[in-house]
């Protein structure tokens, strides 16, 4: 995904993009180009997320092994 | 004096004269008759039979006429006797105050009027016995050996064991079991000794002062159950000394039936088996392990999952919230465009009344004004000659042909006067 870097700057962004759209700020002229941006930041975001829990899942078990193991 | 051998006097030979003392005592005291002797061991030693030297209790070993007893114990009834005393966990050493009962014996070889002991005050030797164990512990808590040990710190994971035990036994084998079966990888540095018996304590000693040097985080002074006389060695003040002023805490799992020993007194931390002190052992580890390793992971588990779905739910969110923000303000430019469509209806409608109400208006004004009305009345609308409405004597001049309009048609007339009012 283009232009989605650190996770906290892409929320940051996406929360902006729905606070004006909460405040009304945005004409009908650019709703679909923030819908736009919006939607790539939440798949690059979910992308990321989904990545990161395989991982986990991967490292899991090591870590379960000692926290529950004798 | 100068005397000589012709006098009445006897002339003994030398065992003649020991034989004469010997009847001399005998006569006295009555032969092999034992009475009680008490005094204070001076010195012991053993090789089959035990020999003491006893003197006056309290006595000065300085004092070089105080008066001493060599008695001693043959073999044959000092058996019985040593067994009696090991099971009370007693074994004769220099200090003691003891009660003897013998005879006197008469030893010509050696020139020795001894004591030959045949019985022993047990009672009366385990009462002294527990007064110089109170006494050292006594001695030990005035100079602060009591608490000494127990103010040293221990490692919060103490898996470098220093080891003091006699490999092989009981005890050692219960230690060392509970720390090798743990998950736990210790390291145990042990030092051979004896743990029983007089040469004991110098090796307990020695072990423990090594393990100090060594640097290990915890030395286990280890010993299996046994009689009173098998644990004797660890109410010795020398061990008691040494576990005090070691700068490593020293823990003790001694015996399992005996009291609790002057060495447990001193001790850091004391158990009452080695197989219990094993437990105590791993136990610290084990509860540092569940503070500082398994209770974070599994802390650390819970809060990735957190992070995790507190992510997801995240995004769940901020995508419905879009869909909605997005479908709400298309909706509002939709009833905006409804409602500003509406005013406009409703505006047209409110001219269209207006302007048909302004026409009735002016309809009705212009029936008014109607000159058909004012022509019926007589009044007459006078023309020229291209149709002009005459308003002025200006609009004519005399012989024009006007055109007069009345009501009902028109004629033509000519002008032949033309009057004006005399004011002008």
């Amino acid at each position: 995904m283009s232009n989605v870097s650190d996770w906290n700057e892409a929320a940051n962004e996406l929360n902006a993009i729905v606070a004006s759209f909460d405040e009304g700020d945005v004409s009908v002229d650019d709703l679909f180009s923030k819908l736009e941006r919006a939607t790539e930041i939440i798949e690059a975001l979910e992308t990321r997320l989904a990545t990161t829990r395989a991982k986990v899942e991967e490292l899991t078990p090591r870590i379960a092994k000692v926290a529950e193991g004798e | 004096m100068v005397t000589d051998t012709t006098s009445d006097d006897p002339v003994f030979e030398v065992g003649e004269f020991y034989q004469l003392i010997t009847a001399h005592l005998e006569a006295s005291f009555g032969r092999r008759r034992p009475h009680w002797v008490r005094g204070e061991i001076a010195k012991v030693y053993e090789k089959g039979h035990v020999y003491v030297d006893l003197v006056d209790a309290g006595s000065a070993s300085s004092d070089t006429k105080r008066p001493v007893l060599n008695a001693h114990c043959w073999a044959t009834p000092w058996a019985p006797l040593k067994r009696r005393l090991a099971s009370e966990g007693v074994t004769l050493s220099a200090g003691m105050v003891v009660s003897f009962y013998g005879y006197v014996d008469v030893y010509a070889p050696q020139a020795k009027i001894g004591f030959s002991i045949v019985d022993i005050d047990v009672q009366g030797l385990l009462g002294d016995v527990a007064r110089r164990r109170q006494e050292l512990i006594e001695r030990l808590r005035s100079e602060g050996l009591l608490e000494r040990n127990k103010g040293t710190v221990l490692g919060p994971v103490p898996l470098r064991v220093g080891l003091v035990a006699s490999q092989g036994t009981e005890g050692y084998q219960d230690f060392t079991g509970q720390l090798l079966n743990s998950p736990f990888s210790f390291d145990i540095v042990l030092v051979k000794t004896l743990v029983q018996g007089d040469a004991a304590p110098p090796q307990i000693v020695s072990a423990i002062k090594t393990l100090d040097k060594h640097g290990v985080d915890v030395i286990c002074v280890v010993r299996g159950g046994g009689s009173k006389g098998d644990l004797a060695c660890f109410d010795d003040e020398r061990v008691a000394r040494a576990i005090a002023t070691s700068s490593t805490p020293v823990f003790t799992g001694i015996g399992h039936t005996g009291d609790e020993s002057v060495a447990d007194l001193v001790a850091h931390t004391r158990s009452i088996t080695p197989t219990k002190l094993g437990e105590e052992i791993v136990a610290i580890v084990s509860s540092w392990y569940q503070g500082n390793v398994r209770t974070p992971s599994a802390h650390l588990l819970e809060v990735t999952a957190d992070v995790l779905d507190e992510a997801s739910e995240y995004l769940s969110e901020r995508r419905r919230t879009m869909i909605f923000a997005v479908r709400d303000r298309l909706r509002a430019e939709e009833r905006h465009l409804v409602s500003t469509r509406e005013r406009l209806v409703i505006q047209g409608r409110h001219l269209i009344v207006s302007a048909t109400q302004m026409l009735a208006s002016s309809r009705q004004l212009l029936a008014a004004y109607d000159p058909k009305r004012r022509l019926a009345q007589g009044w007459s609308i006078v023309s020229d000659a291209n149709g002009d409405v005459v308003t002025s004597l200006g609009d004519v001049v005399l012989g024009d042909a006007v055109r007069v309009l009345v009501s009902d048609g028109s004629f033509t007339s000519e002008v032949t006067t033309i009057e004006r009012p005399p004011h002008e």
